[in-house]
C-alpha cells in the first residue's frame, strides 16, 4: 500500500467523516485513541485490535424512526437490523481511507469477545463513540444519546492515519427536562419506570444531571439476548421427564422462534428490547428521529459534495 | 468450557464455583454502576476511582481474587448459565406500544396463571369426539358464547330492561352486570381462579343468579348441591369435586348449611371460603355483602371464559362412593339454550319463570334460554304451590319452566282457578313422566297457554321437546322431538334400531351432549357406545313423525317428583342397622310425585322389625336428607337373589 505523502490531518479528517455522512451516517468524529487506551480494559484496546492504530473513527447511523416506536414491542424486535448500516459505511470509509490515502485501515468488528462470551464486545463502540463527541451516556444503561439525532447505531473505523481527535460532548441531553420532573414526582425517569425487568435504577442530582446510573446487565440480557437460551432449553429438554415437557422445551411457540432465528440468522428476540428507548423523549422526539428530516439532512449532505 | 479447556484442565472444582461464583458474577459487568459523568468529562480521577464499578475484565477479577484468568472465565460462565432464566423475552410479546409513557402490564412468566391441578383435571375430562366437535362448530351450533359475554351484551342492548323479577321487583340487566362484578370481584380476592369450582346450595334468588354469573366470569365451575342435602351429601359433593368456595344459606330447615360445611373443613383443605346467604355466620363471608359492596372485578384482572371452558359441573343422582359428576362447557348447553329459544317461542320480550330448582339443570335450562335472548327471569325461590300460583298472578311470566308433580299440586288445591294465569303462553312440563291427563287438564285451564312437555338429563339439558304449534295430543303422550343439533334413536338390547311404535332403549348424541363423567372410566364405559352415543337408560317409543314417548326407566334411581335420587346410600346405611340384615330400596308409584321411595328389609336373626318412625330417625341421625327418607317401610323373610347375591330390584313387589 503506498501511502500518500504530504496529507492534511484536518482536510483528510474532514473528507473522511464527509464520505460517513454522505454514505448516510448522521454523525461522525474522531475518537482520542490515547483517551481510548487509558479507560479500555485491557484486551479491549484498539492496540489489541490494531497494535498500529493512530486513529479511531467514530460513526452513527439513525436508530428506530418515531413511526417505529408506536409498534407493539414484539414487532419493534424485528426493527433491529438498522446497526448493518452502520458497519456497512464502516467497511466503506475504511476502504475509503486505504484507497485515497494510502494507510492501512480497519472497521472495527461489532463482534464479541471470543473468551468473553456474548455479553463482552471485542471493542467498545460506545466509549469509541462517546470520546469522538457523537453521544453521551444516559441513565438507560449508558446507552448513548445525541440532543439533535436521538438513538443511533455505532461503527467504528480504526486506521494507522493519524488524524486530530474531537471531544466528547459538552453537555449530556440525558436526562431531558420531561424525565427530571418525572423523577422528582416519582423518584424514577421513563426508562428506569418502563424496563420491562426493572434493570435501571439512578438518582438525578438537584442540578437536574445524572448522579448515578445502575444498571443490571444480567436482567437485561435475560430480556434482549437470547444467546443463552438455545442452549439451555435443550438442556431442559435433555433433562424433561415427560414427553409433554420435552416438546414444551424445545417446540413451544416461543422456543420455536429460537431455531428459526439460529436457522435464518436473523436478529431480532436475539438482541433488542427497545422498551426503555421507546420511553426516552431524547430518543423519540429528537429532531433527527423523525426520518423526514433525517432524510433531509441526509441529502444536504450528500449535496455537500 | 473454556476456550475448549476441562475443569480438570483449568483447576476448577464445583466447590470453587461455590466461594467465588458471586463475586466473580457480581464483580463482572452483570451489575455496573456509573457515577456523575466523568468519561465525557474526561475526570480521570473519577474514571479510575470508578472502573471497578462499571465491571472488570475477566483478567482484572482475577488478579483481585487471586484466580487464574480461565478460572474466573469459567466460574462466570457457569455462574452465568445457571442465572441465567430462560423465557424472559417472552414478555416482549406482552408489550403493547404506541403510549409512550402508559402502564405496561408485565407479568412475568412464573407468576402467570396457572390452573390448579383438579381444575386441569376437569378440564381433562372435556374430551369431545374430534370429527363430531368440527360438525358442530361448521353447522354454527358451537360458538363463542359465553353467560358472561351474554350478559355483558345484554347488559350494553338492554340496560334497563329487566333481568331478574323477585318479589315484585326488577332488577335491570345493568343492575346484574354491576352485581355480578361486585361479587365477582370478591371471590377472585376470596381465592377463585379460573378452573376451580365454586358450589353452591341456594334456592332460586337474586343471589343464585348473580353467583352463578360471578362464578363464570372467573372462568370458574359451578357444582350446584340440591336444597334438600345436609351435612353427609354436601361432604361427599365436596370432597369430589374439589370446591374450593361453597355457597351455602346461613339458615336452612332444621339444619344450619353454613356451620355445617365451615364444620367440614378440616377434612376438605381445598375449602378456601364459606359464604353465607343470610344472616352473618362467624368465620364466613355474607353473600350479600360480598354482592353490595365489594369493589368490582378489574377487567384486565382475570380472563374472561371461552366456551370451551367448562362452567358447569352436575351430579346425577348419586352422591355415595362413585359420584357420576356431569362436567358442561358453554358449547353444549349454552348451544341447546339458543338452539332451543325459538324453538320454544321465547324472545327478548318474555318474562321466564322456574317453578324447579336452579340446582337441578331444568332449572337453569329456563335461565340459559333467558340469557340467550335477554328475556327477563321471574324467581320463585322455593316451590310450594300457592306461592307458585301467587308469583306467575304477581309477576306475570309469559312462560313458565314446571314439573308435572308441581301442576298436579295446584289442582289438587285448585289454585289455577283462583289466580291469573292468564299472562302465560307457554309451559314446558318435564322432570318425570307427565302423566297425559295432567296436560289434558292444564291445557284446558289455560286456554292461550302452549303446553309443552320437555325430556332431557343433566346428561344434556333439552334434548326432546314438544313444539307449542304441536297438539295437544303430541304434547299429553310424548316428550317431543328432539332439540336442534340433537339426535336420539331407540334400539334393541342388542343396539339395532327399534321401527316406530317398539320400545326400546333412549339414546342420544349431538352438539348439547356431555363428554363423559368427570373421573368414572367404568360408568363411562357402561354409558357410552363406541360410536358416541349416550345410553340414557331410559326406555322409549317413537312414533312414525319421531315424537318420542318415554315408557320407562331401567336405572335404579327414584323420582321423586322431579328429584331423583339414588338411594344406595340409604341402603348402605340401613345394611349397618343392628336389626336390619339387607335392604333394597325401590320406587312405588305415587299419584302427584311420581315415585316415592319404599324400603324392603330382611332381619337379623332374632331381630325384631323396626318401625319406618325409627329408621327415619335413624337415618336422620346419619345427616341423610330427608327428601331420601323412606316412605314406606316392608320387611320381607328374604330377598330375590342373583347367582352373585345382588339384589333383584325388579321382583321386589309391594305387598297390597
Amino acid at each position: 500500500m503506498k501511502r500518500s505523502r504530504d496529507i492534511d490531518p484536518i482536510a483528510a479528517k474532514a473528507a473522511i467523516l464527509d464520505y460517513c455522512r454522505r454514505k448516510g451516517a448522521l454523525a461522525a468524529g474522531v475518537a482520542d485513541l490515547a483517551a481510548i487506551e487509558r479507560i479500555a480494559p485491557p484486551g479491549h484496546r484498539p492496540k489489541d485490535l490494531m497494535p498500529r492504530v493512530k486513529s479511531v473513527i467514530a460513526l452513527g447511523v439513525g436508530g428506530q424512526t418515531q413511526g417505529a416506536w408506536t409498534v407493539p414491542a414484539k414487532a419493534l424486535g424485528y426493527f433491529g437490523s438498522t446497526e448493518t448500516r452502520a458497519y456497512k459505511i464502516a467497511y466503506g470509509c475504511a476502504f475509503f481511507i486505504e484507497q485515497k490515502f494510502g494507510f492501512r485501515s480497519v472497521y472495527c468488528p461489532p463482534d464479541m469477545d471470543p473468551d468473553g462470551g456474548p455479553r463482552v464486545p471485542l471493542q467498545s463502540l460506545k466509549l469509541h463513540a462517546e470520546l469522538a463527541g457523537i453521544g453521551a451516556r444516559s441513565l438507560a444503561g449508558d446507552i448513548l444519546l445525541h440532543p439533535e439525532y436521538g438513538y443511533m447505531y455505532f461503527a467504528s473505523v480504526f486506521t494507522e492515519l493519524e488524524l486530530p481527535p474531537d471531544q466528547p460532548m459538552a453537555d449530556n441531553p440525558c436526562p431531558a427536562p420531561s424525565c427530571v420532573a418525572m423523577y422528582r414526582s416519582i423518584g424514577q425517569t421513563p426508562c428506569m419506570k418502563f424496563c420491562p425487568v426493572q434493570c435501571l435504577t439512578g438518582e438525578v442530582g438537584e442540578d437536574g444531571k445524572q448522579k448515578v446510573m445502575r444498571y443490571d446487565m444480567a436482567a437485561c440480557s435475560e430480556m434482549s439476548q437470547q444467546y443463552e437460551t438455545v442452549p439451555t432449553r435443550i438442556v431442559e429438554a435433555i433433562r424433561a421427564e415427560t414427553e409433554a415437557e420435552r416438546e414444551d422445551a424445545l417446540f413451544d411457540p416461543d422456543n420455536k422462534m429460537l431455531w428459526y432465528k439460529v436457522s435464518a440468522g436473523s436478529g431480532g428476540w436475539f438482541a433488542q428490547c427497545f422498551e426503555c428507548m421507546r420511553a426516552c423523549p431524547i430518543a423519540t422526539k429528537a429532531p433527527l428521529a423523525d426520518p423526514l428530516l433525517r432524510g433531509q439532512a441526509q441529502r444536504a449532505a450528500a449535496e455537500k459534495k | 468450557m473454556a476456550r475448549g479447556l476441562t475443569r480438570e484442565q483449568v483447576g476448577v472444582t464445583e466447590e470453587m464455583i461455590a466461594t467465588f461464583g458471586d463475586i466473580v458474577f457480581r464483580m463482572s459487568h452483570n451489575y455496573q454502576e456509573r457515577t456523575g459523568d466523568p468519561v465525557r468529562k474526561l475526570d480521570w480521577a473519577e474514571i479510575e476511582r470508578q472502573k471497578e464499578d462499571m465491571g472488570l475484565t475477566d483478567q482484572q477479577i482475577a488478579d483481585k481474587l487471586g484466580l487464574t484468568r480461565n478460572q474466573v472465565l469459567f466460574i462466570r460462565t457457569i455462574e452465568e448459565r445457571r442465572r441465567f432464566r430462560t423465557g424472559h423475552h417472552a414478555r416482549l410479546l406482552e408489550l403493547g406500544g404506541g403510549k409512550r409513557f402508559r402502564a405496561e402490564r408485565m407479568t412475568p412468566a412464573l407468576d402467570h396463571f396457572r390452573y390448579s391441578e383438579s381444575a386441569l383435571a376437569l378440564r381433562a375430562a372435556l374430551r369431545f369426539d374430534p370429527e363430531r366437535a368440527r360438525e358442530y362448530v361448521r353447522r354454527g351450533w358451537w360458538r363463542d358464547d359465553t353467560l358472561p359475554k351474554w350478559l355483558a351484551r345484554h347488559a350494553a342492548e338492554r340496560p334497563e330492561a329487566p333481568a331478574l323479577i323477585h318479589a315484585g321487583r326488577a332488577i335491570s340487566w345493568k343492575e346484574l352486570a354491576e352485581k355480578v362484578a361486585r361479587l365477582a370481584g370478591a371471590l377472585h380476592r376470596a381465592g377463585v381462579a379460573a378452573g376451580d369450582v365454586v358450589a353452591a346450595q341456594l334456592p332460586n334468588v337474586p343471589e343464585f343468579v348473580v353467583a352463578y354469573l360471578a362464578v363464570c366470569r372467573l372462568g370458574a365451575v359451578l357444582s350446584t348441591m340440591h336444597m334438600p342435602y345436609r351435612a353427609a351429601e354436601i361432604e361427599n359433593l365436596l370432597a369430589h369435586n374439589k370446591a374450593v368456595a361453597a355457597i351455602v344459606p346461613s339458615e336452612g330447615k332444621e339444619f344450619r348449611p353454613a356451620e355445617a360445611v365451615l364444620a367440614l373443613r378440616a377434612r376438605l383443605p381445598q375449602l378456601k371460603a364459606v359464604i353465607a346467604h343470610g344472616a352473618k355466620i362467624e368465620g364466613a363471608f355474607v353473600l350479600g355483602e360480598m354482592i353490595d359492596q365489594s369493589p368490582p372485578l378489574d377487567d384486565d384482572a382475570v380472563t374472561p371464559p371461552v366456551a370451551a371452558d367448562p362452567f358447569l359441573l352436575l351430579y346425577t343422582s348419586g352422591t355415595t362412593a362413585a359420584p357420576k359428576a356431569v362436567p358442561h362447557n358453554y358449547h353444549t348447553l349454552l348451544a341447546n339454550a339458543r338452539l332451543g329459544a325459538p324453538e320454544h317461542g321465547i324472545t327478548a320480550g318474555d318474562r321466564v319463570l322456574s317453578a324447579a330448582p336452579f340446582t337441578h339443570l331444568f332449572g337453569l335450562y329456563s335461565v340459559h334460554v333467558a340469557m340467550a335472548v335477554g328475556a327477563a327471569m321471574v324467581l320463585l325461590p322455593a316451590f310450594t304451590p300457592a306461592d307458585l300460583a301467587a308469583t306467575i298472578a304477581r309477576d306475570k311470566p309469559t312462560a313458565l319452566w314446571t314439573a308435572p308433580a308441581h301442576f298436579a299440586a295446584l289442582r289438587a288445591q285448585d289454585l289455577v282457578a283462583k289466580h291469573d294465569f292468564s299472562s302465560l303462553k307457554m309451559m314446558i312440563m318435564s322432570g318425570s313422566a307427565c302423566p297425559p291427563d295432567l296436560v289434558h287438564w292444564t291445557a284446558a285451564q289455560l286456554a292461550n297457554c302452549a303446553v309443552t312437555q320437555l325430556w332431557g338429563m343433566t346428561e344434556t339439558q333439552g334434548a326432546l321437546y314438544t313444539r307449542p304449534g304441536d297438539s295437544i295430543e303430541i304434547a299429553a303422550n310424548s316428550a317431543g322431538r328432539p332439540s336442534p343439533g340433537t339426535e336420539v334413536r331407540i334400539v334393541d338390547a342388542e343396539g339395532r334400531p327399534c321401527p316406530p311404535g317398539e320400545e326400546g332403549e333412549l339414546q342420544v348424541r349431538g352438539c348439547l351432549l356431555f363428554p363423559g363423567f368427570v373421573n368414572n372410566a367404568a360408568a363411562n364405559e357402561a354409558s357410552f357406545t363406541a360410536d358416541g352415543w349416550y345410553r340414557t337408560g331410559d326406555l322409549a317409543t317413537a312414533d312414525a313423525a319421531g315424537n318420542v314417548a318415554i315408557t320407562g326407566r331401567s336405572k335404579d334411581v327414584i323420582n321423586r317428583g322431579g328429584v331423583k335420587f339414588n338411594p344406595r346410600d340409604v341402603e348402605d346405611l340401613l345394611d349397618a342397622h343392628p336389626q336390619i340384615l339387607q335392604s333394597a330400596i325401590v320406587p312405588m308409584p305415587d299419584r302427584v310425585l311420581g315415585e316415592r321411595a319404599c324400603a324392603f328389609v330382611t332381619l337379623r336373626p332374632g331381630a325384631a322389625a323396626p318401625t319406618l318412625d325409627e329408621l327415619c330417625a335413624y337415618l336422620l341421625g346419619k345427616s341423610i336428607a330427608k327428601l331420601k327418607l323412606p316412605e314406606r317401610l316392608v320387611v320381607v323373610a328374604e330377598m330375590p337373589l342373583t347367582p352373585t347375591r345382588k339384589i333383584i330390584k325388579g321382583k321386589l313387589r309391594l305387598p297390597g
